[in-house]
């Protein structure tokens, strides 16, 4: 319905490859961006900064988990520990006194080097085994920050990040934080949708589809795995340090701990595998959702009188949470974006059922 | 109105001189796009001027002049539509051909007019062209190839590719000084633009050349009329070989300065039009049949909620439409209606179909059927009908906006002149007119008097000067009773039904009339699907005892428009289509009566001697050029 393609035709291959080859796309993406933009003066500072801030973050974290997991095909369970490299490094080089700008890159190339550790483990296993080897790679992790004192100074303190600038502004507004997370994540956003229409995005699809047939095709599966590892953990460097430099403000070992690094992939198998939108929602699911539904339970329950105890109203909105993933995953196994990618396909074909010819 | 139509005879009125006028005022401008493997190419009128020009210099370099023939073969491309150009350019004929064209019916062109080269499109119309030589063709000394592909190891004299051609014609071009403002204004309007054929309803095709003030004369005064505007996009998608196409992807093309698109390939033509989406579209009949048919076979198969929405807004834009062209009010709630139906099922529909930027549609060639015009102009489409021929280049009347009818074809053109005579035939006088047919001196003396072309139409004048066509003059029969009747007239009522897709009415010197029909296998085809009718083939499908009762109703609605003595009584539903390859329909469709009569003789004596069933074995040409038979008893229906 709301989906015109009459009259869009490509005079080369540039305007072919373009990101955006449904007007209606483009048009739906600047809208959201200028919302986005604009989010600070609609939205109270107290969403703005408990809800907005954080689901910008998480995206452009789970993006980086996208990349490895929806597009090379490597499950990946200590992204978490990836992060918190990130979030260290660049708060140790930010309080030695490195500019912000730098600090973050540094964040991230740090995270870069040994999430490409990561990627060795996955030259020689696959499937389970890999997970279970990330998995380990997480816990070794943990142990290292939380009994290297020198690092995380030490194994129940927390590290104070500096105040955050950038171009020489301190920013200490939450709009201040939030504009830096929404040009973060932008910018992730941005790569993502690009890579797509890449050599590098087509390579890492054909290693995830059977690594060995893309040998044959002349991918060099390893040079590639190895890329997506060190390109995801930079970005998973990045957003731990920013994270932790407008959310958090101090860094904690437990922050970064194994059911966080479930959680990141959870967002990504509910958002789906391989969608960027998909990544949006499926933050929006596993971080806010919970909120919602707790607001809800205890929204209906007053508004019912009924007299519950506390610990079953901490207990329900858990439940239907849970019960939320279970039947979105059951209705649509490749996760929310596919469910989004239904809907657009219904409206595609409107009024047929399926184009034919 | 006549301001413009000034500035722009100022153009000139040769080829040539449109040509010299667009690449020179208009260079940056796109004259073309062709879709290549996914993309369209463009070409500026300024590069496309210097590539006609070289061909031009090439083509005269290999010994094409006034008096020669050049054969354009092949489905439409950009480089036979240069090359038409250039050979117009040169004073010489364009010859363009229908690329399914067989054998027999191309050798029929050589005795006309000496061809000296043909341009061909690909490997296949290469081989025709080179099998033709073997047949006694050997005039043809040069064959000019679009797509390379297969024809890298032909080892023939004067085979080369266009791109050769060009580099050639380069060369001169820029060896001659002043070679190019001397193409340019070599041929004179006199000169020829481009030799068609007949379509031989009756006999054997007849060579008509139309010359260049012929076609642009034609396509002025359908600008005058307002059938386009300048800068119209279109989708070159019509045989090259019918004039509708050469009038308006050609004549029109140049004088208003189109963006003429060339399809990837015919079997994408669908999926390149909305790519495109044309401003104007000119389309026969049957082709808005078959869209018609496609979008309403889509809806069936759509899901609940759409089928839905789509019959309650079509069902109502219909019933308006059809109150308005019976000169009625659409209705109070038509205009909010249409607005809401606009935005949730036509636009979408004409989106899907790439007609969402159409201006102006047309149909022409036939007559077109009241359900297929209402359901367009219902979905929004200002579908209106014209009429011409290949003697008048094609634009000769057509409906204005506001006066859209069923039965006329509108008002003849500013320029055209029109009169009926005694016997009921339309005669036309137009700067658009023929000068005769190519060396039929006879038949010119028939078809021309005083300047007045006999269009072999019948018809009249309404008060207001509408036109109404009612068919062909030689095609008026009469029955054993006297009663007179045009069986064309009769033909289309009955192919207006989605279910039949060719029909052939007999009873000339007969008591009765009664019909031959051939059933349009998609629709009755997917009918039989959802209806659960099983079935192996066409020839089968054609049998079945529930497709002659999803045929009848067609036969009753027909026998309720005509008078008493021409009602059809009964009907049998061949085992195959007529196919222009089996000589049963030309190329564009148009029946073949002497043939059909004489090949289906044992079927029409069974019409009439009262037997239930006849054995009928129908030929059938292959494309190969094999010829076979399909053999099958086919049961007499009552109507």
């Amino acid at each position: 319905m709301f989906y015109r393609l009459s009259g869009v035709h490509h005079a080369n291959y540039v305007s072919d490859s373009r990101i955006f080859k449904v007007p209606a796309d483009r048009n739906l993406t600047a809208f959201i961006f200028l919302l986005g933009l604009a989010a600070p003066f609609i939205i109270p500072s107290l969403y703005l900064n408990s809800y907005m801030l954080p689901w910008l973050i998480w995206t452009a974290a789970a993006l980086g988990l996208n990349l490895v997991t929806g597009w090379a095909g490597q499950l990946h369970l200590g992204y978490a520990a990836v992060m918190a490299v990130g979030a260290y490094s660049a708060i140790h080089a930010a309080r030695f006194g490195v500019p912000w700008e730098f600090a973050l890159i540094i964040g991230g190339l740090t995270s870069s080097v040994i999430g490409s550790l990561f990627a060795f483990a996955a030259l020689r296993v696959k499937g389970l085994y890999l997970a279970l080897t990330t998995l380990a790679m997480q816990f070794v992790m943990d142990w290292v920050l939380t009994h290297s004192p020198m690092i995380s100074g030490g194994s129940h303190a927390s590290l104070q990040a500096p105040t955050l600038a950038l171009l020489g502004q301190e920013i200490t507004s939450d709009t201040g934080y939030y504009y830096v997370v929404f040009g973060w994540c932008v910018l992730v956003t941005i790569f993502m949708l690009n890579l797509k229409r890449t050599a590098l995005g087509r390579a890492l699809v054909a290693v995830r589809e059977k690594d060995f047939a893309a040998a044959i095709l002349g991918v060099n599966s390893f040079y590639y795995k190895i890329l997506a590892f060190a390109t995801s953990s930079f970005i998973a460097g990045v957003s731990g340090a920013l994270l932790v430099a407008t959310f958090y403000f101090l860094a904690a070992p437990e922050q970064f701990s194994v059911s966080v690094s479930i959680q990141v992939l959870a967002m990504v198998i509910v958002g789906g595998l391989g969608s960027i939108i998909g990544s949006y929602f499926g933050v929006a699911m596993i971080l806010l959702v919970p909120g919602l539904v707790n607001g809800l339970v205890v929204a209906m329950s007053n508004g019912l009188g009924t007299q519950v105890n506390v610990e079953t109203l901490a207990h329900i909105p858990n439940a239907v949470y849970g019960a939320l993933i279970v039947i979105i995953l059951l209705i649509e196994p490749l996760g929310l974006g596919k469910l989004y990618g239904n809907i657009r396909d219904y409206l595609m074909v409107w009024p047929f059922d399926q184009f034919k010819k | 109105m006549t301001d413009l139509t000034e500035k722009m005879s100022s153009g000139g009125e040769t080829i040539g001189a449109l040509l010299a006028r667009n690449a020179s005022r208009h260079g940056k401008d796109i004259a073309l796009r062709e879709k290549k493997r996914g993309i369209w190419e463009e070409t500026t009128w300024a590069e496309y001027a210097e590539e006609v020009l070289a061909c031009a210099a090439g083509l005269e370099k290999i010994g094409v002049g006034p008096g020669k023939a050049v054969l354009i073969l092949g489905d439409n491309r950009a480089r036979l539509y240069g090359g038409m150009l250039a050979v117009s350019l040169l004073g010489a004929y364009a010859m363009p051909a229908y690329p399914g064209a067989t054998l027999e019916e191309l050798r029929h062109f050589l005795g006309e007019v000496e061809i000296v080269a043909a341009i061909a499109e690909d490997q296949e119309q290469v081989d025709k062209i080179l099998e033709l030589k073997g047949a006694g063709a050997e005039g043809i000394s040069h064959i000019i190839y679009d797509e390379a592909r297969g024809l890298g190891f032909y080892e023939v004299d004067g085979l080369m590719s266009w791109d050769h051609l060009i580099e050639v014609g380069q060369h001169v071009l820029n060896e001659t000084p002043g070679l190019r403002e001397d193409l340019f204004g070599r041929a004179k309007p006199g000169d020829p633009a481009i030799f068609m054929h007949s379509s031989g309803t009756t006999g054997k095709p007849k060579g008509i050349v139309l010359s260049q003030k012929n076609v642009l004369a034609a396509a002025r005064n359908g600008h005058a009329a307002g059938v386009f505007e300048e800068n119209e996009e279109i989708l070159a998608y019509l045989p090259m070989a019918w004039v509708g196409d050469f009038a308006i992807t050609v004549a029109a093309a140049l004088l208003c300065r189109f963006t003429v698109n060339v399809p990837e390939r015919q079997e994408t033509v669908v999926r390149d039009m909305r790519e495109i989406a044309p401003t104007f579209y000119l389309a026969a009949p049957r082709s808005w049949d078959q869209m018609l048919t496609t979008i309403q076979v889509g809806m069936e198969n759509s899901t609940p909620v759409k089928k839905w929405l789509y019959h309650f807004f079509m069902d109502r834009a219909i019933a308006a439409e059809t109150r308005k062209l019976n000169g009625k009010s659409g209705g109070l709630l038509e205009p909010f209606g249409r607005l809401l139906g606009e935005v949730m099922v036509f636009g979408p529909i004409k989106d899907q179909f790439g007609m969402s930027r159409l201006r102006s549609a047309f149909t022409g060639g036939e007559a077109i059927g009241e359900d297929t015009f209402v359901f367009y102009r219902a979905l929004g489409i200002k579908l209106r009908q014209f009429y011409g021929q290949t003697e008048n280049s094609a634009i000769t009347a057509m409906q204005a906006p506001n006066e859209v009818r069923l039965h006329t074809v509108g008002k003849p053109a500013p320029g055209v002149e029109a009169k009926i005579d005694e016997s009921g035939e339309i005669l036309l006088r137009a700067e658009s007119v023929f000068e005769g047919y190519f060396n039929k001196p006879e038949a010119t003396a028939e078809a021309l008097t005083d300047g007045w072309l006999h269009t072999g139409d019948a018809g009249y004048l309404e008060k207001d000067g509408q036109l109404v066509v009612l068919g062909r003059v030689s095609e008026v029969m009469h029955t054993a009773g006297g009663e007179r009747y045009v069986p064309n007239y009769i033909e289309n009522r009955l192919k207006f039904s989605p279910y039949i897709k060719d029909a052939a009415v007999i009873g000339a010197g007969l008591d009765e009339l009664t019909a031959m029909v051939c059933m349009d296998f998609e629709a009755v085809g997917h009918w039989a699907e959802v209806n659960g009718v099983p079935y192996v083939s066409y020839s089968d499908l054609s049998q079945r005892d529930e497709v002659a009762a999803l045929l009848r109703p067609a036969f009753e609605r027909v026998n309720k428009v005509v008078t008493e003595p021409l009602r059809l009584k009964r009907f049998v539903c061949l085992p195959k289509e007529f196919d222009p390859d089996d000589g049963e329909i030309t190329r564009t469709r148009k029946l073949r009566r002497k043939v059909v009569q004489e090949r289906y003789a044992d079927v029409i004596a069974a019409l009439y001697d009262g037997t239930k069933e006849v054995h009928v074995s129908a030929q059938v040409t292959y494309e190969t050029g094999e010829v076979g038979k399909v053999e099958r008893s086919l049961p007499v229906r009552e109507v």
